[in-house]
C-alpha cells in the first residue's frame, strides 16, 4: 500500500497526493472513496454509531457532562447533550465514561528501523544532494514499515495518530500523520508531507562534513542560502533560457517550502544550547520553526517566549533515579544532575508559563504525568499538549485534536478523568472505527456476600468479601475471625473464577472455585484438592466498606521546597553582577602593563566600569566602594589568546580540508564550568579558536568571561573578526594512522598550495559578484550564489577578518608569510609559532605577532626544536609575543606562565607580564578596551595575594568592566552552599524514590573534554 | 572521542624515522669527583635539618661529608664562593617516563608499556636512554633524580630511580627495581546492569591471581629440588622480590572505589603499598593512616575531576594530606606527553603552597618526602653527612619560576646544565647577530 508513495518522488506529486487526501478527509456525506478495485465481495459495513451517555471532553477545558457523538463513515456528524439518535445508529451506551479527542503522537519512529550502526555509507537514495546528509527530499514513508504490535501499543496509550519523524540526516526528508487504524494503508495517511524536519546530528555515526556542532549550523545556513538562491536561479533561467542552466537539485526543491514558511519545519535538538541555536538560525532566514526539545528548556526559560518558535515538542522521559547507593557513588553525580532530577517535571509547566504553545511526546501518564502535574502543568495544558497543540502545529486543526462536526472521528474512551489515578482506557476510535482496549465484561463484585459451599460431605456456610473491580478485583473469606485470601482471581464475561486455600476447610491443598454472576447471585462450580467436585452459590448482601485510606499519594510524597541554591550547576549564578557606581581600590602595587609603568602603593579608581584613574593618593566619589589593597598587587585581566573553553560539540570541524564557514560564535557553551575556572586564575578574556586539523580552519570568537551571562553577553562584541589557520603535521593528518594518507594536503608543498586556492577562488567570486552588481538589467540573469566559505576568505583579503594560525617551524611560518606577502594580507598572530625564534626577523618586519608556550616541547616531532626562549627572543628582536595557553587547566595560571619569559632569556619581568595582557590585546585588536590599566579602558583587573610572577601567589578577585567575577572569599561561601544543595536534593530523592534498580538516571551534560594529549590529565 | 584516545589509537602506526635527527645530546657526563670540594658562603637548605646562613657544605668522593658553618677543609679541597647563592638537595620526581620515550607522537621512541596486561618483567632501566635529551633539559632546573616508570596494562613492570647523568642505565641508576607498579582498573560501574561480572571486577582478579601464582612460583623456587614441578617463566621470576617484601607495590589509582580497593587488597596480601595519583585520597585519609599507606601524588596542575568540585581541589590535596598526617610527596603525571615537561615540577609543589600547603612542606614534597617514599632517603633528599652530594646551588627559591639553578652536582660531579635548548638558543642568538639584527632590551 506504501509503494504508491515510495513512487510519488517529486514534490508536486506528493502535494497532489496531499490535497487528495485532506479533501478525503473532509468529505462527509459519503465513505472513503479508494481507487483501488475491489477483490471479492465489498464490505460495507454500517459505519453510523452513536456513543451515548458519555461525560465528552470536546476539547482542552470544555466539556459536555453528558452527551452523545453521532459518526458516520469516520467521520463526527454531531455531538451534544440533546442529539437525536438515529435510527439506523449502532448504539454506544458509555454511562459513566468519559470521552476524549484521540491523542497525537507528536514525534515518533513508527516503523522506521533505526539505521545500522555498521553501514559503510551513509544512508543512500537516488535524489542525493552532493551533502549525504542533507535528505530533504526524503519522503519518510519510503521507509515506512510499521509492525501491527507498535500500533496496538500506541493505541493502547489512547493514541489515534502520530507523526512518522525520519532518523537520519541534517535535512532530514519529510514526515508523515498516520491515523492509527487496524492496518496502515492509504487511507491511513493523513498527511504524507507533514512536516521538514532539521537536526543537528547526523543521527548515523559517519564520518564526512559535517562531524561537528559548528559544522552542521554552517551547513543548515548555507543549504538555506542555496535553497534561496535556488528559487531566484531557477526563476532567472526560466525568463532566459538561452544561459547555461542552474544544475536540478530535488533537495533545493523540496527545501523551497521551508523557506517561504508553506510547510512546518521540526527542529530536532538534543541540548538545552541548541533550542537557542535553532532559534537564531530561524531568526536569520526569518523562519517560523517547531523544536522538538531536550527536556532541558527550563535552563533558556528567559528567552521565551521567541518570535521565530511556533511550538515546542517536549520529551517528558524525566530521570526518576539517581545512583545514591553509596557515598562514592552519589560524588560522581553533578550538582546539574541532581537538580535536573529535581527540575525535570517542572519543564513542562515553565514553558505553559512562558507562554508557548507545546505539545509534549511519550508522556507516561502513571509516573511522569503526575510529577509534572505536580510541578504545576495544568490537566488542561496537558489534553492541549496531546490533542490541539499538536494539531495546530501540524496545521491539521480542521481535521483532529478536538471532538467536532466534521473532524475526524479520533475518540478515546476512559472509565475517568484521562489524568486520574488508576484510569483506564477502554476503547480508542479511529477514523469511526472501535479498537477495544480494556475488556469492559467484567462486573463489580464488590462487596459482601453469603456463601454456602456443598463439600461432598459437608456444607459450609461462610462470607466471601469483595473489593476492587475488574481486573483488578481482590477478595477473601471470612469465616469467624479467619480471614482466607482469594488467589488467582479472574473476572470476565460475567464468570468470576479464583482459588484458596482448603486447610481450614477440611481439604488441606488449593480449592478452585468459579461463578456465573447475574443480578446479584452466584451460583458456581469447584474442584477439591483430591479431585473431588462441589457446587456452591452465593447472594449479594453489602456494600464495600469504605476504602481504606490509600497510603500518601504520589503528590504527597513530592517534597515541594524549592533549595535556596539559585544557580544552574556549581558556581553558575545567571545574570551580571552589580556594578557599582565607583570603585576606589587602595594602596597596592598596581601593573598597569601600560606607560605608567609598576606603582608602588598606589590606587586605581574606576568610574561606571571604566578606569578613571591609576596613581597614588587617589580620592573617589562619596559612595565609591573603597577595596584596601595593601600588600596585594593588581595587574590587567589576563588575557588567553588560545583556549577551547566554552565550546559546545567538536572544536575541529575536520569533515573537510578547508571549513572558513564554521563559526566558534555559534557553538559557545554559556555554563562551561571552565570559564569560572579561569576567572579564579585572573583571567578575563579568552580567544576561542577552532582546532588545527584543517589548513583553513573556521572562524573564532573572542570572550569576555562574563560568568553567568548568555552565548551573546560573553561576546567581546568589539573584537574584530577572525579565523584559525593551521600548518604542519595536524592539516597533513601526520599522527592521525594509515586511514588518513589520501586527503589534499598531505605536505607541507600541498598545505601552500591549497591555501593558494582558496584566495585565488575567493578573489573570482568577488569577481563574480562585481560583475553581477555591476549588470544595469538583472531580471533574467542567474545570480551568484552565496558562498559563507569564500565570503570568509574574501574577509580576509579586506583586511576584515584576523588569521591565527597554528604553526611550528621556520619553513611553514616563512611559506604563510610569503603567502601573505603575494595576497596583501596580515596575519594577526602565528599561533604555538615554536620555531619563531628562527624567523623572528621576518615577523618583527611583517608586524606579526606571535602567540606561544612558554616551555611545551617534544610532544611532537615537527615541535624537537622548540626551546623555552622561544618568547624571549622574538621579543628581543621587536616581535609582539603573547603566551598562551591551549588548555582548559593551564589557563588558570597565566600570571605564572608569563614568570618563564623572566627566566628563559631574561625578559623584564613588567614586560614578561605583558605577554599575558596588552601584548595579546594587541594582538587581538582589543588594546583599546583592555589589556592595561590605563585611564578610559574597561576596568578588567585581578587582585593578587602577592607577586603576580611568584609562583606562591594566588588570584584574590576577578573584575571584569568594574563587576567582580571572582572573589575568593564568595568561592568559599558557594562551595558550601553547593555542598549543601546537594545534600538538600540527594535527601529529598531519598525519601521519595521509590524505583530499586530500574529507572533513568539524569544524563551528564554532554560535553567534550578539549584536553590536548600532551597535557597532564588523567581522564 | 577524548582526544587523547584517538590520537594514540592512531598512533599504532609506523613512523618513517630515518631522517630522524635524534642522536646523542651534546652534553657529555661529568667523570667521578676527584678531590674534595667545598660550596660556602651560601645558605644551606638541609631540608631534614636546619637551613644555615653563610655556611660550608663539603663532599669529596660523591658522599657529603660535612655541612656547618666552621668546616675543616681537607688538603686540596676546591672552594668555591657560592655568597648570595643557595644550595638544596636535587629535587626528585618520583612518577615520570623518562629514558623511556623521546617525543611521545613518534611511536619508535616509545618504549614504556609492553604489551599484555601482567607485564612484570618489563623493567625501566633496560630500556632507559641515557642520551635522550629531555634529561639535560630537566636536570638543568634542579631535577637530577627521576623514577622512570613504565605505564599500561595492570601490572606495568618495575621502576628505576635514575640519576640523570651518565654514560649507561647501569651507571646512572641510584635504586633498581625500586617498585612494582600496578594500575588499579578504573572503577566505575557499568552503565546498563548486566548480568555479566564487570570487566573491573575481571581486572582485579587477574592482579589477584598474578600474586597468587607468583607466590606459589616463589615457593617452589626457594624449596627448589631435583624434582621441581615448576618450569622457568620471566614474569613471576620478576615478582619473586615482591611477594618477598623486599620492594614496595606502587598502586597508581585514583577515584575513591579505587583507592578503597587497593589498600583493601594491598592489606589482604600483606604488601608495603605505595599509592600513585589519590586524586580522592583526602575523602579516604583515616583509610590511608591505618594502613600506614603514602601517597605520590602525580602533580598538581590538574582540572578537577568534577564539575561541582572547588576550582582548586587538585591544587589543595597536598595541604589536605598533610593537615591530615598522610605521608605524600608530590611527582609528575608519568604520562608520555608530559615527560618533556618534567622541569616544571618544582611549581606543582609551589601551586600546593599557594593553596596552604606550608612553604618548607612544599620543598619537601619534591626533595625528602620522594626520597623516602621510594626507599632511598639513606642517600638522597636532604642534604646530610653521609648522603649523596646530589645537589643544587641556585639564585633562590627553587620553586619560584623565576630562580636561576646556577650548578647541579650528582655524586660530587659537577654536572652540564647546558641542553638542546641552551644550544639553540645560542645558535639563533648567533644568528641575529649575525644579521646585524639589534636585540632589544626589556624595560
Amino acid at each position: 500500500m506504501i509503494t504508491l508513495f515510495l513512487r510519488c518522488k517529486t514534490n508536486r506529486q506528493l502535494s497532489a497526493l496531499l490535497l487528495l487526501c485532506l479533501l478525503l478527509g473532509s468529505s462527509l456525506s459519503i465513505s472513503a472513496q479508494t481507487t483501488t478495485p475491489t477483490t471479492g465481495l465489498r464490505d460495507n459495513a454500517p459505519t453510523y454509531h452513536a456513543l451515548t451517555n458519555a461525560r465528552i471532553v470536546t476539547a482542552p477545558g470544555k466539556e459536555i457532562p453528558k452527551g452523545v457523538i453521532l459518526l458516520k463513515a469516520g467521520i463526527i456528524k454531531a455531538v451534544g447533550e440533546k442529539i437525536e439518535i438515529p435510527a439506523d445508529a449502532r448504539v454506544w451506551d458509555y454511562s459513566g465514561r468519559t470521552i476524549y479527542p484521540g491523542l497525537i503522537e507528536s514525534y515518533s519512529h513508527l516503523g522506521i528501523a533505526k539505521p545500522d550502526p555498521k553501514a559503510e555509507k551513509g544512508p543512500e537514495h537516488t535524489l542525493a544532494h552532493w551533502n549525504p546528509f542533507v535528505l530533504a527530499a526524503r519522503n519518510v514513508l519510503e521507509n515506512f514499515q510499521p509492525k501491527e504490535k507498535d500500533i496496538s501499543a500506541l493505541r493502547a496509550k489512547g493514541y489515534t495518530s502520530a507523526l512518522v519523524v525520519p532518523r537520519q540526516g541534517i535535512f532530514r526528508g519529510s514526515s508523515a500523520l498516520v491515523s492509527l487504524g487496524k492496518t496502515i494503508g492509504k487511507a491511513q495517511i493523513i498527511n504524507p508531507e507533514a512536516a521538514q524536519h532539521i537536526s543537528f546530528r547526523k543521527g548515523i555515526s559517519q564520518s564526512g562534513y559535517p562531524n561537528s556542532l559548528m559544522g552542521s549550523i554552517a551547513l543548515i545556513r548555507q543549504i538555506l542560502l542555496d535553497a534561496q538562491w535556488y528559487q531566484s536561479a531557477q526563476a532567472a533561467y526560466r525568463q532566459n533560457p538561452t544561459q547555461p542552466a542552474p544544475a536540478a537539485d530535488e533537495a533545493l526543491l523540496a527545501l523551497q517550502g521551508v523557506i517561504n514558511n508553506k510547510i512546518p519545519v521540526i527542529f530536532e535538538v538534543a541540548t538545552e544550547n541548541n533550542l537557542l541555536r535553532a532559534l537564531t538560525i530561524a531568526r536569520e532566514f526569518n523562519l517560523s520553526i517547531n523544536v522538538k526539545g531536550s527536556g532541558r528548556e527550563y535552563f533558556h526559560i528567559a528567552a521565551l517566549p521567541h518570535p521565530q518558535l511556533n511550538t515546542l515538542i517536549l520529551p517528558t522521559d524525566f530521570p526518576d533515579k539517581l545512583a545514591l547507593d553509596t557515598p562514592e557513588s552519589s560524588l560522581d553525580l553533578s550538582l546539574l544532575q541532581l537538580q535536573h532530577w529535581e527540575q525535570a517535571p517542572t519543564n513542562p509547566a515553565k514553558i505553559a508559563a512562558a507562554g508557548v504553545p507545546f505539545a509534549l511526546t511519550k508522556p507516561d501518564f502513571a509516573k511522569e504525568l503526575p510529577r509534572a502535574k505536580t510541578a504545576g502543568l495544568t490537566e488542561k495544558d496537558a489534553l492541549a499538549a496531546l490533542t490541539t497543540t499538536p494539531a495546530k502545529m501540524l496545521g491539521v486543526d480542521n481535521i483532529l485534536g478536538s471532538i467536532a462536526v466534521g473532524k475526524r472521528a479520533h475518540l478515546l474512551v476512559s472509565d475517568k478523568g484521562l489524568f486520574e489515578k488508576g484510569r483506564e482506557i477502554l476503547d480508542v476510535w479511529v477514523d469511526g472505527e472501535r479498537f477495544q482496549i480494556k475488556d469492559q465484561t467484567a462486573l463489580d463484585v464488590s462487596g459482601k456476600w453469603q456463601a454456602s459451599l456443598n463439600f461432598p460431605n459437608a456444607s459450609h456456610s461462610l462470607a466471601l468479601s469483595f473489593s476492587g473491580k475488574a481486573a483488578k478485583t481482590k477478595g477473601k473469606i471470612v469465616r469467624d475471625s479467619l480471614e482466607i485470601p482469594l488467589k488467582n482471581f479472574s473476572n470476565t464475561l460475567n464468570q468470576i473464577r479464583f482459588s484458596t486455600s482448603g486447610d481450614s476447610l477440611g481439604h488441606p491443598g488449593t480449592v478452585g472455585l468459579s461463578a456465573t454472576v447475574i443480578d446479584g447471585k452466584m451460583t458456581g462450580i469447584g474442584d477439591l484438592p483430591d479431585g473431588q467436585t462441589f457446587t456452591w452459590t452465593a447472594t449479594w448482601e453489602a456494600a464495600p466498606e469504605a476504602a481504606e485510606k490509600e497510603e500518601h499519594s504520589e503528590e504527597e510524597k513530592v517534597d515541594k521546597t524549592p533549595g535556596n541554591y539559585m544557580g544552574i550547576g556549581a558556581y553558575f549564578q545567571r545574570g551580571t553582577p552589580e556594578q557599582p557606581a565607583g570603585v576606589l581600590v587602595k594602596n597596592a602595587t598596581i601593573w598597569t602593563s601600560g606607560p605608567q609603568g609598576t606603582l608602588e602603593n598606589a590606587d586605581i579608581h574606576i568610574v561606571k566600569g571604566k578606569i578613571a584613574a591609576v596613581g597614588q593618593s587617589l580620592s573617589g566619589g562619596k559612595n565609591d566602594l573603597v577595596i584596601d589593597a595593601a600588600g596585594k598587587h593588581i595587574t590587567p585581566g589576563l588575557i588567553d589568546a588560545h583556549s577551547h573553553a566554552a565550546v559546545d560539540g567538536s572544536v575541529n570541524e575536520g569533515g573537510q580540508a578547508v571549513s572558513a564557514e564554521v563559526r566558534i560564535r555559534d557553538v559557545i557553551d554559556q555554563f562551561d564550568i571552565a570559564m569560572y575556572r579561569q576567572l579564579a586564575g585572573g583571567l578575563t578574556v579568552i580567544n576561542i579558536l577552532h582546532g588545527s586539523a584543517n589548513p583553513i580552519g573556521g572562524q573564532n570568537a573572542v570572550l569576555k568571561l562574563r560568568w553567568g551571562a548568555d552565548a551573546e553577553g560573553l561576546l567581546l562584541k568589539e573584537a574584530p573578526e577572525g579565523i584559525k589557520f593551521a600548518l604542519g603535521e595536524n592539516v597533513k593528518q601526520s599522527n592521525w594512522g594509515d586511514n588518513f594518507t589520501t586527503r589534499y594536503p598531505q605536505t607541507r608543498m600541498g598545505v601552500q598550495q591549497i591555501i593558494r586556492d582558496r584566495f585565488k577562488a575567493a578573489r573570482e567570486y568577488q569577481d563574480h559578484w562585481t560583475k553581477f552588481s555591476s549588470q544595469k538589467k538583472k531580471r533574467g540573469v542567474i545570480p551568484p550564489r552565496r558562498d559563507l566559505e569564500l565570503e570568509a576568505l574574501l574577509e580576509i583579503l579586506n583586511g576584515e577578518r584576523f588569521i591565527h594560525c597554528h604553526s611550528y617551524r621556520q619553513d611553514e611560518i616563512l611559506m604563510l608569510v610569503r603567502v601573505a606577502e603575494e595576497f596583501g594580507f596580515r596575519i594577526a598572530t602565528f599561533q604555538h609559532v615554536l620555531e619563531g625564534y628562527k624567523v623572528a626577523d621576518e615577523l618583527a618586519t611583517h608586524n606579526f605577532g606571535a602567540s606561544t608556550f612558554s616551555d611545551w616541547w617534544a610532544y611532537k616531532f615537527e615541535v624537537f626544536d622548540a626551546i623555552p626562549h622561544n618568547g624571549a627572543l622574538m621579543h628581543h628582536a621587536g616581535v609582539n609575543v603573547s603566551f598562551n595557553s591551549d588548555s582548559n587547566e593551564l589557563s588558570r595560571r597565566m600570571n605564572t606562565e608569563a614568570a618563564k619569559a623572566v627566566k628563559y632569556g631574561g625578559v623584564s619581568p613588567a614586560d614578561a607580564l605583558k605577554f599575558v595582557t596588552i601584548n595579546p590585546a594587541q594582538q587581538l585588536g582589543i588594546d583599546q578596551h583592555t589589556g592595561s590599566l590605563e585611564v578610559g579602558k574597561d576596568a578588567d583587573f585581578a587582585i593578587w595575594n602577592g607577586p603576580p610572577l611568584s609562583t606562591y601567589s594566588s588570584c584574590e578577585q576577578t573584575w571584569i568592566e568594574g563587576r567582580k567575577y571572582f572573589d575568593i572569599a564568595d568561592d568559599r561561601e558557594m562551595q558550601a552552599a553547593v555542598i549543601a544543595e546537594r545534600a538538600r536534593i540527594i535527601e529529598k530523592y531519598r525519601k521519595t524514590a521509590t524505583s530499586g534498580g530500574k529507572g533513568k538516571m539524569p544524563a551528564k551534560r554532554a560535553k567534550i573534554h578539549h584536553s590536548h594529549h600532551w597535557h597532564d590529565d588523567d581522564e | 572521542m577524548n582526544k587523547r584516545t584517538y590520537i594514540l589509537q592512531f598512533l599504532a602506526i609506523y613512523w618513517v624515522l630515518i631522517a630522524f635527527s635524534l642522536q646523542a645530546s651534546n652534553q657529555v657526563p661529568a667523570p667521578p669527583q676527584d678531590h674534595p670540594i667545598a660550596l660556602t658562603g651560601g645558605t644551606i637548605y638541609t631540608v631534614s635539618g636546619e637551613t644555615i646562613e653563610n655556611g660550608t657544605i663539603l663532599f669529596e668522593d660523591g658522599k657529603i661529608t660535612a655541612i656547618g658553618t666552621t668546616v675543616d677543609l681537607p688538603e686540596g679541597t676546591e672552594v668555591i664562593d657560592i655568597s648570595g647563592k643557595r644550595v638544596y638537595p636535587s629535587l626528585i620526581d618520583a612518577n615520570t617516563v623518562l629514558g623511556l620515550v623521546e617525543v611521545a607522537s613518534v611511536r619508535a621512541t616509545r618504549d614504556y608499556s609492553e604489551t599484555g596486561d601482567i607485564t612484570p618483567e618489563a623493567h625501566a632501566g633496560t630500556a632507559f636512554n641515557p642520551d635522550s635529551e629531555l634529561l639535560p633539559v630537566t636536570r638543568a632546573n634542579g631535577i637530577a633524580l627521576a623514577m622512570s616508570v613504565p605505564t599500561g596494562g595492570l601490572i606495568s613492570g618495575t621502576s628505576a630511580l635514575m640519576m640523570l647523568d651518565g654514560w649507561t642505565w647501569e651507571e646512572m641508576a641510584l635504586k633498581t627495581p625500586a617498585g612494582l607498579h600496578v594500575r588499579w582498573p578504573s572503577m566505575v560501574p557499568p552503565k546498563k546492569p548486566s548480568k555479566e561480572t564487570p570487566r573491573y571486577l575481571k581486572n582485579i582478579e587477574k592482579i589477584k591471581t598474578t600474586f597468587a601464582q607468583a607466590r606459589a612460583y616463589a615457593a617452589a623456587a626457594k624449596n627448589a629440588s631435583e624434582q621441581s614441578t615448576h618450569e622457568s617463566s620471566a614474569r613471576w621470576e620478576a615478582m619473586i622480590p615482591v611477594v618477598e617484601g623486599k620492594i614496595p607495590v606502587f598502586v597508581h589509582a585514583n577515584s575513591i572505589r579505587q583507592i578503597q580497593a587497593a589498600v583493601s587488597w594491598a592489606a589482604a596480601e600483606k604488601l608495603k603499598m605505595i599509592l600513585v595519583g589519590g586524586y580522592d585520597a583526602w575523602r579516604v585519609t583515616d583509610l590511608l593512616k591505618t594502613y600506614d599507606i603514602p601517597v605520590i601524588i602525580t602533580g598538581t596542575h590538574k582540572l578537577p575531576r568534577r564539575r561541582w568540585e572547588a576550582y582548586n581541589t587538585p591544587f589543595s590535596l597536598p595541604k589536605k594530606l598533610h593537615d591530615a598526617g598522610v605521608k605524600f610527596c608530590i611527582g609528575g603525571s608519568g604520562f608520555a606527553f608530559s615527560t618533556a615537561h618534567t622541569r616544571n615540577l618544582p611549581y606543582h609543589a609551589a601551586t600546593a603552597a599557594a593553596h596552604g600547603l606550608p612553604a618548607m612542606e612544599a620543598l619537601k614534597a619534591v626533595t625528602l618526602y620522594p626520597a623516602e617514599i621510594i626507599g632511598a632517603a639513606e642517600r638522597v633528599g636532604s642534604l646530610e653527612s653521609g648522603k649523596d652530594a646530589t645537589l643544587i646551588v641556585t639564585n633562590g627559591d627553587p620553586l619560584e619560576i623565576m630562580t636561576q639553578i646556577e650548578s647541579v652536582y650528582i655524586q660530587g660531579r659537577k654536572i652540564d646544565v647546558s641542553s638542546r635548548h641552551t644550544d639553540l638558543y645560542e645558535k639563533y642568538q648567533e644568528k641575529y647577530r649575525q644579521k646585524n639584527i639589534p636585540q632589544q632590551e626589556s624595560e
